[in-house]
Parts: C-alpha cells; structure tokens; sequence
C-alpha cells in the first residue's frame, strides 16, 4: 500500500499535475467562496479542460477543485455572514459575530486549519478502509448491487433535506429520465421519440450542468437586479502569528475536531446526505457536549472547528462508496463519477485491482490539495477576497458561456447545449416546487445500475426473485431499506421536525 | 385556503401529471414479457403517480398557517428571467450559424445589460470589452489549448 502511495506521490509532484493541482485548489476556493457558485458547478465547468489530459492529470485536477470548493465557503461565511455553500451554514453562526467582534483572522485562521485537519482525517480513513471494502465488493454480483442500489436510493430520497415525498419524487423522476434510450439486457429502444440523439440516453455531465449550473443562473437572475453590493468584511494579516490562535486554544479543540471529523465522515459515506447536513449535526453535537454552550452563536471559535471539521472530513467518506462501490454519496462525487467515466475508468472494486496506480494517485493528490488548500486559503485570502466583489451580473453569464462550451465538448452536439437548457428549467422547477435535486441526481445515476443488475439477477437465478432475498448482504441491504422508508414514514406521521432540519429551512 | 396551501397543491398536481405522462408513454413501449423494458418503467409511473396524489392529499388536508409569513418586501423578478431564458436560447439557436466568438459576445453583452442591478450605471464600453475579451480567451484557450471544436461560423475563414 506505502509503495503504491508513495508512486502516487511521485505522479502528482510532476510538474503538470503539481500546477494543475494548485490552480484547482485556488479555483475550487473561489467556487467555494462565492455564494452562487458551487463545487458541482466548479467541478462540471472543468470537466471539458480534462478531456485531453490523461487520468491521472485529470482527476487530480477535479479532487483538488473538490477539496478547495468545500473549504472555499468559510470565507464567505465568516467574511460575509452568507454561507458560500451549504456546507458551511453553521460557520456563520459563530464566524459572523467574531468578525463583528473583530476577530475575523482568527474565525479564519482556525477554519481553515481544522477544515485542513478534517480533510486528512478523512483521506486518511479513505486510504484504510477503501481498499478493506473493495477488496469486500470484489465477491459482489448482480443481487448485491441491486440491494446496494435500492437501499442507497431510499435513503438518498428520504434522509434529503425538505419533504420526504418530494425527495422520492425527485429520485423517482431521476430514475425515470435515465430510462431514455436503449434499454438493459433486451435493447429495446425506450422514451427516444424516434430522435437518434437520444439513443444514448442523457449524459451525467449534461444533467449536473443542467440542474445546478443553469438552474442557479436563472435563479440568480430573479433578484440579481435588486441586489445591493455585499459588505465584504476586511482583515488585517499585520502582526498575525501563526494562523492567528495560540496552540492552548488548539489543543483544547482536538475533542472537539475529533467528534466533528468521526460525524462529517459518517455522514459523508452515507448517500445522499453530505457537508449540508454534516456541518450543522457537528455544530450541535458540539454545542450539546460544551461547557459553556451559551457561548455558541455569540463567536466561539467551538462553532467554527466544529462544521469546518466535519464538512470537509465528508470529503474522504463521500469517496469511500464512489472508489469501492461506484456509488457516488452527493451531487459533487456524483459528478467526479462522470470525470472517471470520461476518462474510460468505472469506479468500482475492480479499480482498486485494475488501475491501483491511479487510485493511489488520486489519494495523493487529495492529500497535496489538503496541504496547498491550507496554504493558499489563508495566506491568498487577500485575492479570494478580492474576488468575492466581483458582480454577478458580470460573472453569471461568464459560466454560462463555460457551461455551453462544456455541453458542447462532450460530443461536439448542439442537441447537448439544448439539453442543458432543458434540465436547467427542470431544475429551476424544482427550485421553485421546494423539491431537493440530489436525490433527482443519484436516482438518474444509480437507476440504471438497480435496474440492470435487478435484470441480470433474475437471469442468473432462472427468473427467481427470491435470489436477491436469500443472498445475505443483498437481503441485508434491501432489508435496511424497508427499515429506512418504515422508520421515515413514522417519523412523519410523528410531525416533530429534527433540529437540523429546523436549521436547514431556516 | 392559503398561498402556501395551493402551491403545495399546484406541486401535487404537477408530480401527479407527471407520473400520468411518463405511465401513457411507458403505456407504449413494446412487451414481451412481464420483466421486461417495460417493467421497471411500470414501477416508476406506479410510483410516480402514488406520490403525486399523497401530495396532494397532504395539501388538501394541511391546516392553513395562522403565523402566515408576511409577504416578501418583493416577488422575484419574472421579467429578467423572461428575458435571461429568451436570450439564452437565442445564444444557442444562433451559436453554430454565427460562430461561438461572434455569438458569445452578443450574447454576454446583452445578458450584461438585462443582469446589471438597478442601481448600477450601465457602462456599454465596458460591458463590450469584457465580452469580448472572454469569448476571444475562452475560444481560443478551448479551440488550440484543448482541441474542442467550437463552432467557428461567420469567422471559419479565419481558420
């Protein structure tokens, strides 16, 4: 295992990969950073720069735009009391009045440490258990992914944030627009209007850009007018020692971390549910464990470890299942699924065996970004910040033209770039009709593998359903989620609201 | 019955719709079997249209909020997407004809103009010379740094 990690060293410290990485990691900030932008959308406008580099250039380059974008948001959300992305909603509780207090750069400095020391507590994770469960799926057939698919799919549809039954709508729609084109196993042509564009079926990258990207323009594009220019909070680095916080004030965070990065890592290997969730469940759980619990909210820095820690500490779980199992957690590993698939790799057990090399490779340039994130964000936060005056109106229709260009790179198809219009609209419909667009996004990518594994199943068993129940891990699997929807469906009928939940909505 | 109430209902009825839509087409695949191409599709408007009605049931039967929320100081503004949409797709029915330099600064400079808040001056030179300083970048970074073929149009002669 060293030796192959150690190769991957090698790989990402050439000198392409090593600025491609450290151009990623200060693009994913800005992304990150910039409330309106995301890292899907940083991760789906880059995609096309990676078709003519090799996987391993590549991939780097997505991993490191990941790991910046989730970082990215502490600096809006400290500096400008606006949560740059989902992930980094409970850093604002406290960033905010510590900046008001005047102790941004510390408020910074200590998210951008524990955002750091959660990130390499989870690779690390990933760089232990990964191998342990491919190893594990590599015995997995059809009736094993059938019930990992299902399973992932209730919870994906119920654990997302808002109303349960629009989460299994919106799974069940994703699911349905997968179904477009040639079908599994018999070939039958299906949903294709007789247009032989739609043969294929929709590509991932059209869909992610679609949903998220031009679905936030026309978003944006609601209020962009009325808008006021934000109060970008200033920071003076001047007789700032270290990252700004003394090492007493370290060391009493490191349980505190540590419970964090144990819950960002648990939820992010849970599908469906990611740093949106992780965050806020961490600045709870740190809240109800403290001492002094009537300091949260008022700028202690217990509520900036905590969600800092835990967002990024999603970043190493999220990867476990999309490596191992090809099943991507969240909308962003969703998306780094279509940049494998781009470059001809199926994530899955057969990786680790395949393309050891690579995946290695990839734990090496994680842990690189990891490092250059905790550079670059604390001591580039004058350009980041900079860089958050920027007007919309002036950066919008930029990434619309780099979302065209994107569609239209795949297979130089202008029915692609009217694709991504489409599902834009579908997923401003969406926006409008309060129905989460993860679930849509994993019931698009993991309907076909339910679906074609549920076929090849009941060919290998002679067309016997029972297969998939008395298979041991294909029946624990779909046994857990008849639990998921029974144990969702009391809940609801209880009507008590979780606290996250609460927090979500706000 | 309140706002919240019949959007919740126009939801319902929307997800319901769908499902019935998505069960008619599925209504016209070929079978052969019971597990078919067919079957999953079933399942799905099945599921679809179960869904559609429990919504609307659960917004037929919610209680009207006493603490209703006060209405927003302002609605979203419709007309700038009206207007963001029709050139958007103006942009793409225009891109392969024009060329992606030519389209892309029309494009960007007009979408400069509808985006640009109320109380912004709204600076023509600048908004050009953005456009086209970033369609020039991206299509030459994109066209010669990556290989992508983007529609040249009017321009091909330059090639």
């Amino acid at each position: 295992m060293f030796e192959l990690l150690l190769s991957g060293f090698g790989a990402v410290f050439s000198l392409n990969i090593l600025v491609l990485v450290t151009v990623g990691v200060a693009v994913g900030i800005v992304f990150g950073a910039v409330p309106g932008l995301t890292a899907v959308m940083a991760i789906a406008l880059c995609l096309p720069l990676t078709f003519t580099m090799g996987p391993a250039a590549g991939l780097s380059l997505l991993v490191a735009l990941y790991i910046g974008a989730t970082s990215g948001g502490l600096i809006s959300a400290i500096l400008l009391k606006i949560p740059g992305t989902p992930s980094s909603i409970a850093t604002t509780f406290d960033g905010g009045p510590m900046m008001d207090k005047g102790e941004g750069i510390k408020a910074l400095g200590v998210g951008v440490v524990f955002s750091f020391l959660g990130t390499i507590f989870s690779i690390a994770a990933l760089i232990f258990i990964a191998p342990w469960l491919a190893k594990v799926a590599l015995s997995f057939g059809p009736h094993e992914y059938f019930g990992i698919a299902i399973f992932s799919l209730t919870l994906i549809a119920t654990l997302s944030t808002g109303s349960m039954l629009k989460g299994l709508f919106a799974g069940a729609i994703g699911f349905a627009i997968s179904t477009v084109g040639i079908a599994p196993v018999d070939a039958v042509r299906r949903f294709t209007f007789g247009i032989p564009n739609l043969n294929s079926g929709f590509d991932l990258l059209i869909v992610l850009v679609g949903v998220f990207a031009i679905s936030e323009i026309i978003k944006v594009a609601e209020a962009v007018r009325r808008e006021q220019k934000a109060a970008v909070g200033q920071v003076s680095m001047r007789s700032i020692k270290g990252f700004g916080f003394s090492m007493k004030e370290f060391f009493e965070q490191i349980p505190n971390a540590f419970r964090s990065a144990s819950i960002g890592l648990g939820i992010g290997i849970l599908p469906g549910i990611g740093g949106g969730t992780s965050n806020i469940v961490a600045y709870i759980a740190a809240k109800k464990r403290s001492k002094h619990p009537e300091k949260f909210g008022k700028g202690c820095i217990d509520g900036i470890v905590a969600p800092e820690t835990a967002n990024n500490a999603g970043i190493g779980g999220a990867m476990i299942p999309l490596l191992t199992l090809g099943i991507p957690g969240d909308a962003v590993t969703a998306i780094l699924l279509g940049g494998f698939m781009i470059h001809g790799i199926q994530p899955g057990p057969m990786l680790f065996v395949s393309q050891g090399e690579l995946v290695y490779t990839i734990f090496a340039a994680l842990i690189l970004a990891s490092v250059l994130m905790l550079i670059l964000e604390f001591w580039g936060l004058r350009i980041f910040v900079k860089l958050l005056a920027v007007p919309k109106h002036i950066l919008l229709p930029i990434i619309m033209v780099l979302c065209v260009v994107g569609a239209f790179g795949l297979s130089s198809r202008i029915f692609d770039v009217w694709s991504i219009v489409v599902f834009g609209l579908l997923g401003y419909g969406f926006v409008k009709g309060g129905i989460p667009a993860a679930p849509f996004i994993i019931g698009f990518i993991l309907g076909p593998m339910a679906e074609t594994n549920f076929r090849r199943g009941l060919m290998l068993s002679d067309g016997n359903f029972m297969g998939f129940i008395t298979s041991p891990i294909a029946g624990s699997f779909l046994g857990l989620a008849a639990l998921v929807i029974v144990w969702q469906v009391w809940g609801a009928f209880r009507d008590k609201p979780s606290k996250t939940a609460e927090i979500l909505r706000a | 019955m309140d706002r919240a109430n019949k959007r919740e209902l126009v939801i319902g009825a929307a997800m319901l719709a769908t499902g019935v839509i998505y069960l008619l087409l599925t209504a016209n695949l070929p079978r052969k079997a019971f597990i078919d191409a067919a079957f999953v599709p079933y399942l799905l408007a099945a599921g679809m249209c179960l869904l559609g009605a429990l919504q609307l049931i659960a917004a037929w039967r919610q209680p009207p909020r006493e603490d209703g929320v006060a209405p927003a100081e302002a609605g979203p503004d419709y007309l700038t997407v009206g207007k963001t949409l029709g050139l958007i797709v103006g942009y793409i029915a225009v891109l392969q004809w024009l060329g992606f330099p030519i389209a892309t600064v029309a494009y960007l400079y007009l979408q400069f103009l509808v985006l640009t808040p109320h109380d912004h001056r709204v600076s023509h030179g600048r908004y050009l010379l953005i456009a086209l300083c970033a369609s020039v970048f991206i299509y030459v970074v994109f066209r010669h740094g990556f290989d992508l073929l983007l529609p040249a149009g009017l321009l091909d002669f330059i090639e």
